[in-house]
């Protein structure tokens, strides 16, 4: 079975690992033993304890906080339960007139902000920008996933959640 | 031989049984063991690579033959092996988009009593390129044969090719002036167009006579053809080394196999749950010649997502709460969507080259009746439906690519393909001959960026992963326009930590004719029709062309002066502005317009991909590399990415660390300082949404959606707190 070190996993994941290694990495067969590795690796990296049981993002977690499953940012602000949509508690800049697309679109044509707004989704502590939307004004905020946790430890994984969640 | 209904007749008969057997046992054909993998593994692995090999040199073979720079340049053909059922055992590489499409022509045929007329007999071809029988759009065209074997019917070989000139209303094939398929171009109804291995006269005349360029769209006709009955041949000689029985049931476990293999990669790589994502198309055609008042003349589609990974591994799309099929040759049939789904998923999940039918069985498709996923009109056209299929197959890879970030298998990640506008031509060619091509260079787009690195640099289309422009003197000797530059775009690329990969801009002098006619299609403008994911922003929208008419480009290059190669990165005055004279043309949307003629200079600017990540952590080394070769302007950097660059002693930018560093934290503290919380937004917006205080395209799209789809309207209405369909006036 293919396996690797926590640390070539760390290294791929931060983008450091030589490119003939990740091209190999990419062709071969996958390691199974790839996602407890991972989110050992992520939890390394975050500066908190709540174990992480998912990442949804770059620096975006599901992790158990207590009694709670909550969506939390790389610097430990948390978005609350996992299962309602994180955007709706970040905070955000609206591209919605030339001027401000043009900051981001410097050299190119732009869309019409009458058909189209960029919507930037921030951590309202650390000011990571996790996600951007692309949408015609009017357009209900998209909730990007809503994994199927329970299952995905219970059925894919073989080692079902201890915690219940008793967030919500 | 075979060649009476008696026997005819249990090809539809097995077809009706073996989709029962499916539908019983949840298994391809019933096959709920896999006896003959079970006896001997590497007998039965060896025979599936042997088979992937047949397609793949048949398809190499049949490359040399074609005339066609799609097909020999750019590779723009596949080829596959079928079972009797129309099943694909296995394929080539190439354009995977149709290995699924010409499964569902050969099926149409079998369903429509072909068997009984106009039989199906050793030796005969059979050909179509309608997408509601079976393919994406008029230009893919597709050849297939069937095999027989002890006079019995023991599979199928089929080919398809994208041929650069179909004979519609507008030269080349992606036709962007269709409003109906009646001006789509020559159609090819599942007809059989040959016998004893030969193509028949009378249909070579009938394209002869019907294209503008019927040298590229024969001579492929006879490459498909050659790779058919260099399949069939192969598959026969394998019959006879391990026996029919063996074949007729191994060539049925390699698609269970298939299937089964798809479902557990889905469970390996991915995690379960509901992803939903959208994307946009924007139509502009107001005031251009040719279009027909059949509908609104510039519109907007919305194409939203969602997108279920169950827990058995079987991956859901469901297109509820898209826009209605219309006057415009952007709709999809079916059998194109299973295209897009076919090639996507052969990227990212099947990419090891052992994939077939078995694959496609482990999806499924939701297509709402009458939006342009599944018009319920036949009438409709579909000549350029990759306008739409890229930008939502373009979602789709952003779902499963965050499905594999979740499962931290972050080097499958790729925010992947953007749309590809495409440059087609016709008139009179350089050598004073009629001709018709369409401009296959558009197969080399910038690609979205990896969760790991940036998008590939003019290196990537989604529909044919084997992605090529084709070389520049190749290109010239098919139409009359001579390259006076071909460049990167600066800051094409969608922003982010990684960065979309860049696109390109050819620059063209027109040459040696007095009538050129320069069409575009697949441009959307307006919106962005692609899109970034985890904090990386959307490629820039599709360009506006720009051309210049009775340019002094001759004066210029007698008196040894600078001419233009390309349109700068001044978005208010191109370089074709700064360098020549003449009459200046910016146009928005597809191009049509009157002919051009010798001296007049056009550029056609491609797409990049869209960006991954936060931009203010993008690697500032990198960037200064970036900078250095022209991928991206020292202003960008800075204004965007937050990277101050300084310049060494030979005047290269060098990454300035600490300067970055301090600019960044400015930059945050920026951006935290401008932000507001979403609640509020939303409070805000919710009472322009009340009022419908939009333009009145965006309206249109929300009434058009919310017409359609109950979902949409739930959706929508619970969102906003408002009632939709009042809202917008829907009944």
């Amino acid at each position: 079975m293919t396996s690797y070190s926590k640390e070539v996993i760390a290294d791929l994941v931060a983008g450091t690992l030589p490119w003939p290694q990740t091209r190999r990495i990419m062709s071969a067969y996958k390691d199974d033993d790839r996602f407890f590795k991972y989110v050992a690796v992520l939890q390394d990296r975050v500066g908190w304890e709540d174990p992480i049981l998912l990442p949804v993002g770059d620096h975006l977690f599901i992790c158990q906080s207590g009694d709670e499953r909550v969506t939390k940012c790389e610097c430990g602000h948390s978005f609350g339960d996992y299962r309602k949509n994180w955007k709706l508690k970040a905070a955000i800049i609206v591209r919605d007139t030339e001027e401000l697309l043009r900051e981001i679109y410097p050299n190119s044509d732009l869309p019409d902000p009458d058909w189209m707004e960029i919507r930037e989704f921030i951590c309202p502590e650390c000011g990571t920008l996790h996600e951007v939307e692309a949408a015609a004004p009017g357009y209900p905020i998209v909730h990007d996933f809503e994994p199927d946790l329970e299952g995905f430890y219970r059925d894919w994984l073989g080692k079902p959640l201890e915690l219940p969640n008793k967030g919500g | 031989m075979l060649d009476k209904p008696a026997s005819a007749l249990r090809i539809r008969e097995r077809l009706i049984e073996s989709e029962r057997l499916m539908e019983e046992s949840g298994c391809y054909d019933g096959i709920t063991e896999l006896h003959l993998r079970n006896q001997d593994p590497l007998k039965f692995e060896t025979l599936h690579t042997k088979l992937r090999a047949y397609c793949v040199s048949a398809r190499e073979m049949a490359r040399r033959i074609s005339a066609s720079p799609g097909v020999r340049e750019v590779g723009e053909m596949v080829v596959a092996i079928y079972t009797p059922e129309g099943d694909a055992i296995a394929l080539s590489n190439g354009i995977m988009v149709h290995v699924h499409t010409m499964s569902r022509f050969i099926k149409w045929m079998i369903r429509n009593g072909y068997e009984e007329n106009p039989q199906i007999r050793d030796g005969d071809i059979f050909a179509n390129n309608d997408a509601f029988i079976g393919t994406v759009q008029v230009p893919d065209v597709m050849d297939v044969m069937p095999i027989f074997h002890s006079g019995r019917l023991v599979g199928w070989a089929g080919a398809v090719c994208h041929e650069l000139e179909a004979g519609g209303i507008t030269p080349g094939g992606d036709v962007a002036l269709a409003q109906e398929r009646f001006t789509e171009g020559l159609f090819v109804c599942a007809e059989k167009v040959g016998e004893n291995d030969e193509l028949r006269r009378d249909y070579v005349i009938r394209c002869e006579r019907n294209l503008r360029m019927p040298i590229y769209w024969v001579l492929d006709e006879k490459a498909k053809v050659a790779s058919c009955i260099d399949m069939r041949e192969s598959v026969k000689a394998l019959i006879d080394e391990i026996g029919l029985d063996y074949w007729m049931q191994v060539s049925k476990e390699f698609i269970e196999e298939g299937r089964r293999a798809q479902l557990a990669r889905t469970r390996q790589l991915t995690v379960p749950g509901i992803y939903r994502g959208h994307t946009f198309y924007g139509h502009v055609t107001a005031g251009k010649p040719g279009y027909q008042p059949l509908g609104d003349p510039d519109w907007l589609y919305n194409i939203p997502i969602e997108m279920e990974i169950t827990s058995d591994g079987k991956i859901r799309m469901d297109f509820e709460g898209t826009q209605p099929w219309g006057y415009h040759s952007m709709n999809c049939t079916p059998a194109g969507m299973d295209g897009g789904m076919f090639v996507t998923l052969t990227q990212h999940m099947n990419f090891e080259g052992l994939v077939n039918d078995g694959a496609w069985m482990a999806t499924e498709l939701k297509l709402p009746q009458g939006t342009w996923t599944n018009p319920d009109n036949e009438m409709v056209a579909t000549a350029t439906s990759w306008a739409l299929l890229l930008p939502a197959y373009g979602v789709f890879q952003r779902l499963l690519s965050r499905s594999f970030i979740a499962r931290g298998f972050v080097e499958e990640a790729f925010v992947g393909q953007v749309n590809s506008p495409m440059i087609e031509m016709g008139g009179e060619s350089q050598y004073g001959t009629p001709f018709g091509m369409a401009h296959f260079e558009c197969a080399a787009a910038g690609s979205g960026a990896l969760a790991i690195k940036d998008g590939l640099d003019t290196a990537y289309v989604g529909w044919n992963p084997e992605s090529d422009m084709g070389n520049i003197e190749i290109w010239e000797q098919n139409m009359p326009m001579l390259y006076i530059g071909r460049s990167v775009v600066p800051n094409s690329g969608g922003a982010g930590k990684y960065r979309g990969g860049c696109s390109f801009l050819s620059t063209w002098l027109v040459s040696k004719t007095d009538h050129l006619r320069l069409v575009t299609s697949e441009h959307s403008s307006r919106v962005f029709d692609n899109g970034g994911l985890c904090g990386g922003y959307p490629a820039p929208t599709c360009q506006k062309h720009r051309a210049v008419r009775d340019s002094n480009i001759f004066d210029l290059a007698e008196n040894r002066a600078p001419l233009a190669h390309h349109t700068g990165t001044n978005p208010y005055r191109s370089e074709l502005e700064v360098r020549l004279e003449g009459e200046h043309v910016t146009l928005e949307g597809p191009y049509i317009t009157a002919p051009h003629k010798t001296g007049d200079v056009f550029t056609h600017s491609y797409n990049g991909g869209g960006g991954y990540g936060d931009v203010l952590e993008r690697d500032p080394v990198k960037t200064a590399w970036d900078v250095e070769n022209g991928f991206l302007t020292k202003e960008a950097a800075e204004g965007i990415f937050g990277i101050v660059l300084d310049e060494d002693e030979e005047g290269f930018p060098v990454a300035n660390l600490e300067a970055t560093k301090r600019h960044r934290a400015e930059m945050r503290a920026k951006r935290l300082a401008r932000a507001r919380p979403v609640s509020e937004w939303i409070a805000k917006e919710r009472e322009r949404v009340k009022e419908a205080g939009f333009a009145p395209e965006v309206r249109k799209m929300y009434a058009s959606a919310i017409k359609l789809s109950p979902r949409f309207t739930k959706d929508f209405s619970a969102f906003w707190d408002v009632d939709a369909k009042s809202t917008f006036g829907v009944e």
